[in-house]
């Protein structure tokens, strides 16, 4: 649908320049083009303003140090005890933001070193090298601020999804993720993204958007250099790849932040600028919360395809609360929807004031690429290739014949089931002797209720991470109806990874 | 109504203290929220404003901490906005204003009873007081 140009970058650069453009917020738009029709509106507006400020873990920052004397080639390097890589020839370094502290881990990490650095704080600097004829240093430790660094720049490879997943959790426990904190049995849920607010969902098809475009970042200006990786564009999950001077960022667009028992991350602040080049994209940019959607995906499932739950709009998300299998489920947003009408808002006014010019990019963002999966070299195991006959009883029964059961099968675990077969507890041969030893004779005195369990479907992987996290032995395994269908031990999951 | 955090040792958690209150006092007591682990329990209340003295000293005498306080503080230095704690919380304490600026109507947060926002901020801003 290529409609006629109404007017070019330079002529929108000369307006700015004269303090002549006519620029609005991507908020803003939506109520004039809603008031006057597309047509007026796209011959009054030049730019439209968008803003975002999420989460985004993929981010770090590129910085260079300068030469010691005499000179060092850095092998390893921490900063603020947080391990920075070596990418470069000697003093570069890449402080990647979910690098996690070694010392103040999950709650300090390389999102907070970029943090600081922006601040302007002191951060300590320590070093390794293998020393060489050249480079003969192999110590080193010093203090330093942005202001000793030759070059500190935001370097993201991939940033500002396009639109993201909704997260709830159908386990019957916590969960702590990438998306926060999602509580058990779909008690809350979380979402990303400012919606009609965002900079690609206003140019979804990346008219205005490529290698070179001239966007917010941080506080200041910075590029967009490509797009960002596992950019998908067939399913409206374009990503950028960023780059911008952190000398010049400021604190109030750049958090480091902390998810419990997931890491630390970088919240980046971006906005673009995008240009009413056509009648097309007058339309594209008064896109509101009604009309974007994405899908609400049970994180409770940790496979790379979780299942999807429902399909939700931004305005129902920004509402607070969502329906989920009938049951009213409050939503927060993890990305800040203040901090993004402030970047909209602040754009606006650095190309108000002719402190921004608008650039065309060199290459627009790529349309037709696809995000392949990961190759693996051999399938991921299952709990079904390990899973044996679990040894059962039932509730009513004595302590001693649950006792002789464990002596003539020499096993640890008896799961405790009802009539049905359905799960209802289970004992330990340490349970047993426990209850001999206090002289218990009733099973149900001794059982444990609180059963953590596995399904044949789930990756050994994750079956053995419950086991490592609740310290327990082994995992009862229920089918859909919460009948036991067999068991699996600790012993099988090391047996199965010796082979 | 005014509300209470009562802190029960482990010395007194097995003694049927809050019932006793009640009779003795004769008045209604609304339990909140209430948390117990092996170091003793914590048991928000409300209580009538005009029953408030009598009824926290009669938990005093019987050995319960009584204290009348905020029960969480939200540092708006490191606070930005983000929402992420907003559904986490049961009683709706956190919300969006007009700006979506995000608040907090601290009188009605459980504090630590509940405690399920806290390390759910990414930027730590929010803190139980002890
Ligand atoms: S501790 Fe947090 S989640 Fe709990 S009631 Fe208070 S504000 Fe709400
Ligand atoms: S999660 Fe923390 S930073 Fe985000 S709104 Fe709540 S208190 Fe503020």
């Amino acid at each position: 649908m290529p409609t006629s140009e109404l007017r070019t970058i330079d002529e929108i650069n000369e307006k700015i320049r004269k303090g002549e453009a006519v620029v609005v917020t991507a908020e803003e738009m939506i109520k004039i083009v809603e008031s006057r029709g597309i047509k007026v509106a796209a011959k009054e507006i030049d730019v439209v303003t968008t803003g975002t400020l999420g989460a985004m873990c993929s981010s770090g920052a590129i910085i260079n140090l300068g030469h010691s004397d005499p000179p060092i080639k850095i092998n390893k390097a921490w900063i603020n005890d947080v391990e920075v890589s070596h990418p470069g020839a000697a003093v570069d370094l890449y402080i990647g933001a979910t690098q996690m502290s070694e010392t103040k881990p999950f709650e300090y990490g390389g999102g907070h070193v970029i943090e600081d650095l922006i601040k302007g704080e002191e951060v300590e600097l320590r070093a390794t090298a293998y020393g060489t004829d050249c480079y003969p240093r192999t110590r080193l430790e010093t203090l330093l601020t942005k202001n000793d660094l030759n070059q500190f720049y935001l370097l993201n490879f991939r940033n500002c999804y396009q639109r993201y997943e909704c997260a709830t959790n159908s386990r019957d426990e916590v969960i702590y993720t990438y998306m926060g904190k999602l509580l058990p049995h779909f008690g809350n849920a979380t979402f990303s993204g400012a919606g009609e607010l965002s900079p690609l969902t206003n140019d979804p098809n990346y008219e205005t958007i490529g290698i070179g475009t001239r966007i917010f970042l941080g506080g200041s200006q910075g590029y967009v250099i490509g797009e960002g990786t596992q950019h998908n564009p067939r399913n409206q999950f374009g990503t950028i790849m960023v780059r911008g001077d952190g000398k010049k960022m400021s604190p109030e667009f750049i958090h480091g932040a902390s998810f419990t028992n997931y890491g630390t991350t970088l919240y980046v602040g971006i906005g673009f600028p995008i240009p009413i080049l056509n009648e097309g994209l007058a339309k594209k940019t008064s896109i509101c919360d009604d009309d974007i959607f994405t899908e609400v995906v049970d994180y409770g499932v940790p496979r790379r395809d979780r299942p999807t739950l429902r399909k939700v709009s931004y305005k129902e998300l920004k509402s607070g609360k969502i329906d989920i299998n009938n049951k009213e489920v409050k939503v927060s947003s993890l990305s800040s929807l203040k901090g993004a009408k402030k970047i909209a808002k602040t754009l606006k006014s650095w190309i108000d004031d002719s402190k921004f010019f608008l650039t065309a990019p060199i290459e627009r963002l790529p349309t037709d690429t696809v995000f392949k999966p990961m190759k693996l070299l051999s399938a991921m195991p299952f709990v079904e290739s390990i899973i044996h006959p679990a040894m059962t009883c039932k509730e009513d029964e004595k302590v001693k014949s649950v006792a002789e059961k464990i002596i003539h099968h020499s096993i640890n675990h008896v799961v405790v089931v009802n009539d049905e077969g359905k799960l209802k507890g289970i004992v330990t041969s340490w349970d047993i002797t426990k209850a001999v030893a206090e002289g218990k004779k009733d099973l149900t005195d001794i059982i444990t209720r609180r059963v953590f369990v596995t399904t044949p479907d789930e990756p050994v992987e994750v079956a053995s991470r419950k086991l490592a996290q609740h310290n327990i032995s082994a995992l009862p395994v229920v089918n859909q109806e919460k009948k036991v269908v067999g068991i699996i031990t600790a012993e099988d999951i090391s047996k199965l990874f010796k082979r | 109504m005014v509300k209470v955090l009562l802190k029960f040792s482990d010395k007194v958690t097995d003694q049927p203290i809050t019932s006793q209150v009640i009779k003795e006092k004769g008045v209604t007591i609304n339990i909140l929220s209430a948390h117990v682990d092996q170091q003793g329990g914590e048991m928000l209340i409300e209580i009538p404003e005009d029953e408030a003295e009598g009824v926290i000293e009669a938990f005093r005498s019987k050995g319960v901490k009584v204290e009348l306080r905020r029960l969480i503080e939200v540092n708006k230095e490191k606070c930005f906005d983000c929402g992420g704690c907003i559904s986490l919380c049961p009683v709706n304490v956190i919300t969006y204003d007009a700006e979506y600026s995000v608040v907090f109507d601290e009188e009605k947060c459980l504090g630590s009873t509940c405690a399920l926002c806290i390390d759910a901020c990414p930027v730590r801003a929010i803190e139980l007081i002890t």
